[in-house]
């Protein structure tokens, strides 16, 4: 009788700012191709749905040893996942992920950020990190750190306007990511700062 | 962007990913509306609009929603297409997260149910129970937006 | 003299198409009909029992029918129906999808002001109104109707070729400490997160900064 397929092993969630991988070691079998499919259980299912599993059809028997979940996890409670082999008509035992995963233990890095002085003009432009972010701008005029002012950006379209700085001053810029889903925010960015425009005489 | 709504009951404050359910919402609609071919009835809105609800009973009124949304209607709404049940389980799972912060609420004395909220929900569940689960389940699945609106 | 009883094709791509709650049925003829087909229409609010003709609708050969009017309570939801006719022969009803007036409507953008010193522009921004039955009749704003109403809006440098972008949920904005005898051009998109809902951006609104005092 054919040697049962071994299940999958190593299996873990890779998750940065909100998107989210399953991966797994893959498994071997005197150089044939092995084939993965991989399910999802929510904790709605595990309480409410007689512990039902639901299919990812996009990873259901993919040769790549990585199923992109981000589209399934779209609720923040614990998600239960799980990979089996498949080489023709032999299936191997499920592998299940240890332990349950919860987007809110997403790992979150600060935005790519560019500031800006056009003119009298504080400008910022921001990495479109998806649909789920939101960034927390803080700004202040060098030396004036009490005075620290803060601009949510909600939409991040192109070069987003933070404020209008007096002459020839230097103003300084951090942001932060914020997931209102989960409520956590990143680090700060690093600070970068930039001059305003200088000779008053040109336009005042 | 995120579209988090904090859902304002008084002292019972809900966050809830409002455009997530919706975006999930609107991949179904269509699918799910077409299998309810019953024009006449609505679970939900008969026979009074769930915006004649007083303002003092929204908050008990959505919490019994919630828990009749998860304990009864997504799960027989299982269908063959597995597009849209993953939908359906995205929708289930942000509907648990949201039915127990109504739950905390209620347990702190902050959802409290007037005589109003209470006629209201029996005359839900009145509906339901008038059509057979199947059907009534879609049904009211397909109403999700009469809800989300009401809520908006 | 071939059968008593002949049907025609139905009509096809029965829909609403909404642009600010202004609910208008269309539809395309038969396939392989040509001119001297009739419509006509009726409408159901959904869960409530009957089906409403629509007289205005009746023996039709247009395939559009503005049911702006029966449709313009937002709280609501509703069906629509198109059967076809000709010499004799006719269609079955042709059914819409439910119509939520309040998710399935288009919004137009918002109406652009804009005004200007030598260093500043000062932007007014309009939100379109709602549908209304008659020019006497009370103006509601899509303001009212979706409160979480917000305005994106570019600013363009002419001579820079830089954009700028601004949010705000403020119908006024100025933008000061620009640069003298310069021209911006401005447009402005309405942005309703939930029901996810955008309006395209307006055509532009080119204005100069006036001359350094």
């Amino acid at each position: 009788e054919e040697a049962l397929l071994p299940a999958p092993q190593n299996i873990s969630i890779l998750s940065t700012n909100m998107k989210h991988f399953l991966t797994w070691s893959p498994v071997t079998n005197q150089g044939e191709t092995v084939r993965y499919s991989v399910e999802f259980q929510g904790e709605y299912e595990r309480v409410y749905a007689n512990g039902s599993w639901i299919p990812i059809s996009e990873c259901s028997l993919i040769t790549a040893t990585v199923c992109n979940i981000t589209e399934d996890i779209s609720a923040t409670v614990a998600y239960n996942l799980r990979v089996r082999a498949a080489l023709g008509a032999r299936r191997s035992e499920w592998g299940t992920l240890k332990g349950f995963f919860n987007r809110n233990t997403t790992s979150l890095t600060p935005p790519v950020m560019k500031v800006i002085a056009d003119g009298y003009h504080l400008l910022v432009e921001l990495e479109d990190m998806g649909p789920a972010f939101q960034f927390r701008v803080r700004y202040w005029r060098k030396g004036k750190e009490r005075r620290m002012q803060q601009k949510v950006v909600k939409e991040v379209s192109s070069v987003v306007h933070l404020d209008t700085m007096e002459a020839r001053a230097e103003y300084c810029v951090k942001a932060q990511s914020y997931v209102e889903a989960i409520n956590r925010s990143s680090s700060f960015s690093q600070t970068q700062c930039v001059r305003a425009q200088g000779d008053t005489s040109m336009w005042l | 962007t995120a579209g988090n709504k904090i859902l304002h009951f008084g002292a019972c404050r809900v966050s809830m990913s409002m455009t997530e359910i919706r975006a999930g919402f609107t991949a179904i609609k269509a699918n799910i509306q077409a299998r309810d071919p019953i024009r006449t009835l609505s679970i939900l809105s008969y026979p009074h609009s769930l915006h004649k609800v007083n303002a003092s009973d929204r908050c008990c009124i959505t919490r019994h929603l919630f828990d009749f949304y998860v304990d009864k209607v997504f799960k027989h709404c299982k269908t063959e297409d597995s597009y849209v049940n993953r939908k359906i389980s995205s929708i289930a799972n942000s509907f648990l997260s949201t039915k127990r912060k109504l739950g905390q609420c209620h347990e702190q004395n902050q959802c409290v149910c007037g005589q109003e909220s209470t006629e209201k929900f029996k005359q839900i569940l009145a509906n339901y129970e008038g059509l057979n689960v199947t059907s009534a389940a879609m049904k009211s699945l397909g109403e999700l937006d009469i809800l989300l609106d009401w809520m908006e | 003299s071939g059968e008593l009883y002949c049907s025609l094709l139905n009509p096809r791509n029965v829909r609403f198409e909404s642009i600010n709650m202004k609910n208008v049925l269309h539809w395309s003829a038969p396939e392989g009909t040509g001119n001297g087909v009739l419509y006509k229409v009726k409408y159901s609010v959904y869960g409530v029992g009957k089906w409403i003709r629509k007289p205005e609708c009746k023996n039709i050969n247009r395939t559009w029918c503005d049911l702006s009017s029966e449709t313009s309570d937002y709280e609501e939801q509703y069906y629509a129906s198109v059967k076809a006719f000709l010499n004799g022969m006719f269609s079955d009803w042709v059914e819409t999808t439910r119509f939520n007036p309040l998710t399935d409507t288009k919004i137009d953008p918002p109406m652009v002001s804009v005004s200007s010193t030598d260093k500043s522009i000062s932007i007014i921004l309009t939100a379109p109104e709602k549908w209304k039955r008659s020019p006497e009749e009370e103006s509601v704003s899509l303001l009212q109707v979706y409160p979480g109403l917000q305005y994106n809006v570019s600013l363009f440098n002419k001579k820079t070729k830089k954009r700028w972008f601004f949010s705000t949920s403020n119908h006024t904005l100025v933008v000061p400490w620009l640069e003298p005898e310069t021209a911006y051009c401005v447009s402005a998109q309405i942005h309703i997160t939930t029901p996810i809902l955008d309006s395209g951006f307006s055509k532009e609104y080119c204005i100069a900064t006036l001359k350094d005092k």
